[in-house]
């Protein structure tokens, strides 16, 4: 009689979903806030967000710079390539892909420091899930850069040795497809290494809280 | 439902992994000229064949184009002359294959119209010319985010000729007659096959590379592009 359990509607269902989503986000943005006030972290998502931009920037037009640092140029000629890259790193921020670039670098460097927090207190399960569907989005996010159709995408070799040359007017679609996955992973992951960090968090409050007030009643 | 994504992750890896070794495999090239007319330096005595594969209508080509036409005097001496490099643009219409741009097909039908005049420099720099005035110098079809060019008159081609110093009343006979649209399918479809790629694509002696890194009114810049990606072809054969 007490098992009896209630059917939800659809409706309901996702209703609380959807509750517990918006939850589950807010308590992410607090455990982000949190770890972000250590310098160490904030240090390591700078460092992270940097070094993400300047290899998706390296490998945004194709393999242009990958094929001269592989060439027989002097070796002063492939520094000036490796010094366009920082250069153009900056030029993300003022285009449209550039800055889904900038978006995916700054996700990336989030998953990184939540990754890294998660890893340091002993949260092995959710360490090893963050780090699995986290490096999916990289991959997405890194196989969809450029614009395949004009043979600067790191997509193309992958449909025509795949799918024959003529897979290529789908390449467009197929490289959308692929941002949009790796966005979605990624602000999986976050929300959800946010959500393990937040409840690891507010236990070493709550059990520093309790020091103390024992502390004092001592 | 995470080991399924796992599954497909790992999938694609693999699959990246492969498709770039094969890519990167060196495949044969034909360096038999493909249309003369389109061509730079001396066949017979250079000790260098660059190609460019291409379309009017990409602008990363263009990029590339512009700036040798910007540095053409340096681009002839230093490479076509004192390094005897031989100089060929293999054209095609892969953005309209691809469902890019219709504009691709009567320009590059216009190329091969212009090449049976023996006169594609000059219709392909008026054109370019023409394409920077008109479009590229406001940012129009610069990149796949901007706007697109809209689909051109075949009088837009027509004037480009004229432009150019081409015969028009031939090159319009030509371009309605469809002549060279059977020339510039069978050359597209020969440079899809071997490229397995987009365009631009280079080829020199050894070296190969897609894309162009320039950058649109950066004054130099896509020309000190250019130059690296010539001197790494010329050092694949040393």
């Amino acid at each position: 009689m007490g098992n009896r359990k209630v059917k939800k509607t659809f409706k309901r269902r996702l209703s609380d979903f959807w509750e517990s989503f918006c939850d589950r986000v807010k308590y992410s943005l607090f455990a982000i806030n949190e770890i972000w006030q250590n310098p160490k972290y904030l240090a390591c998502f700078i460092i992270s967000f940097l070094l993400f931009l300047f290899i998706l920037s390296f490998f945004k037009d194709g393999d242009g710079n990958w094929q001269l640092l592989w060439s027989g140029l002097a070796f002063d000629r492939k520094i000036t390539v490796l010094g366009q890259v920082c250069v153009s790193m900056l030029g993300n921020f003022v285009s449209r892909y550039g800055l889904s670039i900038v978006l995916i670098s700054l996700l990336q460097a989030l998953v990184i420091i939540l990754l890294v927090f998660a890893w340091r207190h002993r949260q092995k399960d959710a360490t090893i899930d963050g780090a699995s569907t986290g490096g999916i989005g990289a991959i997405f996010g890194f196989i969809a850069l450029g614009c395949p159709s004009c043979g600067v995408g790191l997509l193309t070799p992958i449909l025509t040795t795949l799918a024959g040359a003529g897979a290529m007017a789908m390449a467009e679609t197929i490289s959308g497809i692929f941002t949009v996955l790796a966005f979605a992973l990624l602000f999986y992951t976050i929300i959800k290494l946010g959500y393990v960090n937040y409840v690891t968090i507010s236990a070493a409050k709550a059990t520093k809280n309790k020091e103390e007030k024992n502390a004092k009643s001592n | 439902m995470q080991r399924v994504i796992r599954i497909v992750a790992v999938c694609v890896v693999i699959g990246f992994l492969v498709a770039l070794i094969v890519f990167n495999a060196t495949k044969p090239v034909d360096f038999t000229p493909w249309e003369m007319a389109m061509t730079k330096g001396d066949k017979e005595t250079a000790k260098h064949h660059f190609i460019m594969y291409t379309d009017i209508f990409c602008p990363y080509c263009d990029k590339f184009s512009n700036a040798l036409r910007a540095h053409a005097e340096d681009f002839q001496k230093d490479y076509i002359e004192d390094k005897n490099v031989f100089f060929e643009i293999r054209m095609t219409d892969v953005n309209y294959t691809y469902g890019h741009s219709n504009n691709s097909r009567p320009g590059g039908e216009g190329a091969y119209c212009a090449a049976a005049q023996d006169n594609f420099w000059g219709y392909y720099d008026a054109l370019l010319t023409k394409l920077y005035d008109d479009y590229h110098s406001k940012g129009i079809g610069v990149s796949k985010d901007s706007e697109h060019i809209p689909d051109l008159p075949d009088s837009y081609f027509s004037d480009a000729a004229e432009k150019g110093g081409l015969d028009v009343e031939k090159f319009n006979a030509c371009m309605e007659s469809d002549e060279m649209l059977a020339k510039l399918d069978s050359n597209t479809k020969r440079a899809q096959n071997a490229l397995q790629s987009g365009v631009p694509y280079f080829v020199f002696d050894k070296y190969t590379a897609n894309g162009f890194l320039g950058q649109w009114d950066a004054e130099g810049y896509d020309w000190e592009q250019a130059k690296l990606l010539l001197d790494a072809g010329l050092a694949s054969k040393q």
